[in-house]
C-alpha cells in the first residue's frame, strides 16, 4: 500500500512540475516581452495622454487624470497648418518612394547580374550616404535656388531621391543575388527573353523584398528633417519641420506637439500590417522554400 | 515640364521683370508672430501686397537663414534677427543698411527704447534693424506669498527686515532662502525659493548674466578686456551655485527656461530670474495654476537685455515691398494693436499708452525693466562665446570645476574670441 501510494505520488509530483515548467515556458518569455514592449509602447501612451490634456496638466506631478479633450487635435489643424504639412509629407514621401523603387530595382539588378561598374561603382553610389547630409544640402540648395525650385515639392522629392536610390539599390542587390538567379536561368532556357525573365520571374519573386524596401524608404523620407528644413518654404514644409516649430522661445507647446506627433505617426501605423507581412518575408528571402 | 516653366517664371519674377505681389518673411513660432499674422489683412488692404510668414522653431532658424543669406538672391524679403546673430550677420555683410530709407521716410528712431535700438538696431553707427520685440530678463515672483502676513512676520523675525518686492540683490537672496521649504514635513524640500536653469550653453549663460549684473560685475571693460574672472563674477557664480544646490529643484543643472517655467507654473517655487515674455504664460489658466498670483520686477543691478530686430537681407528679392512692410508693422497703430494682443513692445510710448495699460497693467513695469537692462557681449562670435563660457559656467555651478578656475578659463576663452574678432589687441 505504502509503495503504491509512493508510486502514485511520484507521477502526481512530476505532473505538477511539468505544469510549472509549462507555465514557466509561457510566463517567462511573456514577462520579458511585456517588459520590452512596455519600454516601447509606454512613451507612446504617455504622448497620447499629453495630447488629450493641456500644458498645465501635462506637467503635473503626481500625474492627474482629467477628462480627455480633443482641443489640441483641432488646434493643430486650425491654428497651425498641419493639414498642409501632412499633405506635403505624403506627396513627398510617396513620390520619392515610387520614383526611387523602379530606378533602384534596375540599378540593383544591374549590380547583381552584370556587376556593372564593379565594386567601385557600388561604393560610389553609396558614397553620397557616407557624407553627413549637411554636406549635401548646401550644394543642393544652391542648385535648386538657381533652378527656382526652392519651396517646391520637386526640390524635396529630388533631395529625397538622393537618399532613397542608393539605399534601395543596396538593399535590392541582395534580393537579386539570391536563388532567384537560378529561376531566371530556367526561364531563359524555356525561351524567355532577358526582359521577360526579369518582369515575369525576378520581380514577382523579389516582390516582398521590394515592398519591404519601399516601406523602409517611405519611412526614411517621411521622417527626413534637414533637407526638408532647408529646401522647403511655408507651402512645402513637411511634418518633421512643423513638429519642430512647436518648440519656441516661449517654451515647448507640449500638448500640441504630442497631438502633432500622433498625427505624424499615423501613416506609419497604417503601414504596420504590410510591414509585418512583407518585412519578415522579405528578410527571410524564401524564394525557393 | 509644367514645373520647369513654373520654375522659370519664379526665376523671372525674382529677377524683377514682374513686380512681386507677395513678400516672404521667416519668423519664429512665438505669439508675437501670430499677432502679426492676425493683422496682415490690414496691410493687404493698404498696399495690395500679400505677406507670407513662415514660422519655424528658434533652433532651426539659423540653419535655414544662412544659406538664404549667402545666396545672391534668397527667398526672404524680410527677416527677423535675434541679438545673438547681429554681430555675425552684419560683419558678413548680409543685411542692408536702412539709414537712407529711415531718412527718406522720416522715421523717428527716437520712438524706440534706447537700449533696444543699441541692441537690435544700430551697429557701429549704422542702422541695420528696427527693434521688433524684446525679451529682456527680470525677476518673476509670487506676490501672494509676499502679501501673506504670516510670511511677513516670520521674515521680519528671521532677517530683521520687511518682506517686500525685492529691491536689492541681498534682499532677494534672503527671500530665496526664506521661501525654500519642506512643506509636508517628509525631510525633503518641496517648495523652492528660485529655479535655476543650469543647462550648458545658452540656458545657463542667459540666467547667470543676471547674477553677474546683480553682483556689480561686467563681461568686459570699455576696451573689451574680459572681466569674467573678477571678484564680482566669482561671487556671482558662488551665489548661482548656492541657489542651485540649496534653493532650486533637483535636476536644475539640466533645466532650461521651459522647465524652469513649468516649476513656477505648477506653484512649486517663489520666484525665478527669467525672460519677461514668459510672464504672460503664468497668467494663462491653460498653462499655469498660479494665475493672478505673480508679479514681475527688475533684476536688482539690472537684467539681461534681449530682443529681435526687423531687417532686410541684401539677398531680399523685393526690398521696396520689404521696407513698406517694416514701416507698416512698426507704425504706431499697428505696434499698439500688437501690444494689445499681448506682444512685447519696443517703442517707449506704447508701454504707457492708456489703452495698453488698461489691458496689460504690468507694461509700465516692463518699461522700467528695459531701462535698467544691460547688454550681453554682442560680437561676431557670440554663438561660440555662449558655447564655451556656458560650458565653464555649468562646470562651476555643478561643482565639477573649482569656481575660481572655471571663471579664469571662461575669461581666457572670451579673450581668445575677442582677439579673433579684432575687438581686442593681443
Amino acid at each position: 500500500m505504502a509503495g503504491g501510494s509512493a508510486r502514485s505520488a511520484r507521477p502526481r509530483r512530476s505532473a505538477t512540475i511539468r505544469r510549472l515548467e509549462r507555465l514557466a515556458r509561457h510566463v517567462v518569455p511573456h514577462v520579458i516581452l511585456i517588459a520590452f514592449s512596455a519600454a516601447i509602447v509606454l512613451p507612446l501612451v504617455w504622448v497620447l495622454r499629453v495630447a488629450l490634456t493641456d500644458k498645465l496638466t501635462a506637467y503635473k506631478i503626481p500625474p492627474e487624470w482629467v477628462t480627455p479633450r480633443l482641443d489640441n487635435f483641432v488646434a493643430i489643424f486650425t491654428e497651425y497648418p498641419f493639414g498642409t504639412y501632412f499633405l506635403n509629407s505624403t506627396v513627398v514621401a510617396v513620390s520619392a518612394t515610387l520614383i526611387a523603387l523602379p530606378l533602384a530595382a534596375g540599378l540593383g539588378y544591374a549590380f547583381a547580374r552584370y556587376n556593372t561598374g564593379g565594386m567601385a561603382l557600388r561604393l560610389f553610389v553609396l558614397s553620397s550616404q557616407m557624407l553627413p547630409p549637411v554636406v549635401l544640402v548646401l550644394p543642393l540648395f544652391a542648385m535648386f535656388l538657381m533652378a527656382g525650385l526652392i519651396n517646391t515639392w520637386a526640390a524635396l522629392i529630388f533631395a529625397h531621391l538622393t537618399i532613397n536610390i542608393p539605399f534601395l539599390a543596396w538593399i535590392l542587390v541582395a534580393f537579386f543575388q539570391g536563388d532567384v538567379a537560378i529561376l531566371e536561368q530556367a526561364a531563359r532556357i524555356d525561351g524567355a527573353t532577358r526582359l521577360q525573365a526579369f518582369v515575369r520571374i525576378t520581380l514577382p519573386v523579389a516582390a516582398p523584398g521590394i515592398l519591404a524596401a519601399g516601406i523602409l524608404a517611405f519611412i526614411l523620407s517621411w521622417n527626413e528633417f534637414l533637407f526638408a528644413l532647408i529646401l522647403s518654404g511655408p507651402q512645402t514644409n513637411t511634418l518633421p519641420v512643423g513638429l519642430a516649430s512647436m518648440q519656441s522661445h516661449r517654451g515647448v507647446e507640449i500638448a500640441l506637439l504630442s497631438a502633432g506627433t500622433l498625427v505624424a505617426i499615423l501613416p506609419v501605423f497604417a503601414l504596420l500590417p504590410f510591414m509585418r507581412r512583407y518585412l519578415i518575408k522579405g528578410l527571410s528571402l524564401g524564394a525557393l522554400k | 515640364m509644367k514645373r520647369l516653366l513654373l520654375a522659370g517664371a519664379i526665376l523671372l519674377a525674382g529677377m524683377g521683370v514682374a513686380k512681386a505681389k507677395t513678400i516672404h518673411i521667416l519668423m519664429e513660432t512665438v505669439p508675437d508672430t501670430r499677432y502679426i499674422q492676425q493683422l496682415l489683412p490690414e496691410f493687404k488692404k493698404e498696399t495690395g501686397i500679400d505677406v507670407d510668414i513662415e514660422a519655424i522653431s528658434y533652433i532651426d532658424m539659423h540653419s535655414k537663414l544662412v544659406p538664404q543669406l549667402i545666396a545672391p538672391q534668397g527667398s526672404y524679403d524680410v527677416i527677423v534677427v535675434d541679438f545673438y546673430w547681429v554681430g555675425e550677420f552684419t560683419k558678413a555683410g548680409w543685411l542692408m543698411p536702412l539709414d537712407d530709407l529711415v531718412k527718406r521716410d522720416n522715421i523717428d528712431l527716437g520712438r524706440y527704447v534706447p537700449k533696444l535700438l543699441d541692441l537690435v538696431g544700430h551697429v557701429d553707427g549704422v542702422t541695420y534693424m528696427l527693434p521688433f520685440y524684446n525679451y529682456s530678463m527680470a525677476v518673476i515672483y509670487r506676490k501672494d506669498l509676499i502679501a501673506d502676513p504670516a510670511n511677513q512676520a516670520a521674515f521680519k523675525e528671521k532677517y530683521g527686515m520687511e518682506l517686500r518686492v525685492p529691491q536689492t540683490w541681498d534682499e532677494y537672496k534672503k527671500q530665496v532662502d526664506f521661501f525654500t521649504r519642506d512643506t509636508n514635513g517628509d525631510g525633503k524640500k518641496d517648495f523652492f525659493g528660485t529655479v535655476i536653469q543650469g543647462q550648458r550653453g545658452d540656458c545657463i549663460s542667459m540666467q547667470w548674466a543676471n547674477y553677474l549684473y546683480a553682483n556689480g560685475g561686467e563681461y568686459h571693460d570699455k576696451n573689451w578686456n574680459p572681466e569674467m574672472d573678477s571678484p564680482q563674477a566669482v561671487q556671482a557664480m558662488k551665489d548661482y551655485r548656492m541657489h542651485m544646490l540649496n534653493n532650486s529643484p533637483p535636476g536644475s543643472e539640466s533645466y532650461c527656461f521651459d522647465e524652469a517655467f513649468n516649476v513656477m507654473a505648477q506653484g512649486k517655487a517663489y520666484s525665478f530670474v527669467t525672460f519677461n515674455i514668459l510672464y504672460a504664460g503664468l497668467d494663462d489658466p491653460k498653462s499655469s495654476q498660479v494665475v493672478g498670483k505673480c508679479g514681475i520686477t527688475p533684476n536688482p543691478g539690472g537684467g539681461l537685455n534681449g530682443g529681435w530686430g526687423w531687417a532686410i537681407p541684401k539677398s531680399s528679392p523685393d526690398k521696396d515691398a520689404a521696407w513698406k512692410f517694416i514701416k507698416w508693422v512698426e507704425s504706431y497703430p499697428i505696434a499698439k494693436k500688437r501690444a494689445l494682443l499681448g506682444g512685447a513692445p519696443t517703442q517707449t510710448k506704447i508701454f504707457t499708452d492708456p489703452d495698453v495699460v488698461a489691458k496689460r497693467p504690468y507694461y509700465p513695469t516692463l518699461q522700467k525693466i528695459l531701462e535698467g537692462v544691460k547688454d550681453f557681449p554682442v560680437f561676431t562670435y557670440t554663438t561660440e562665446f555662449v558655447e564655451e563660457t556656458g560650458r565653464e559656467l555649468n562646470l562651476a555651478a555643478t561643482g565639477q570645476k573649482e569656481i575660481g578656475q572655471a571663471m579664469k578659463d571662461a575669461n581666457e576663452a572670451f579673450r581668445k574670441l575677442a582677439i579673433k574678432d579684432g575687438k581686442l589687441k593681443e
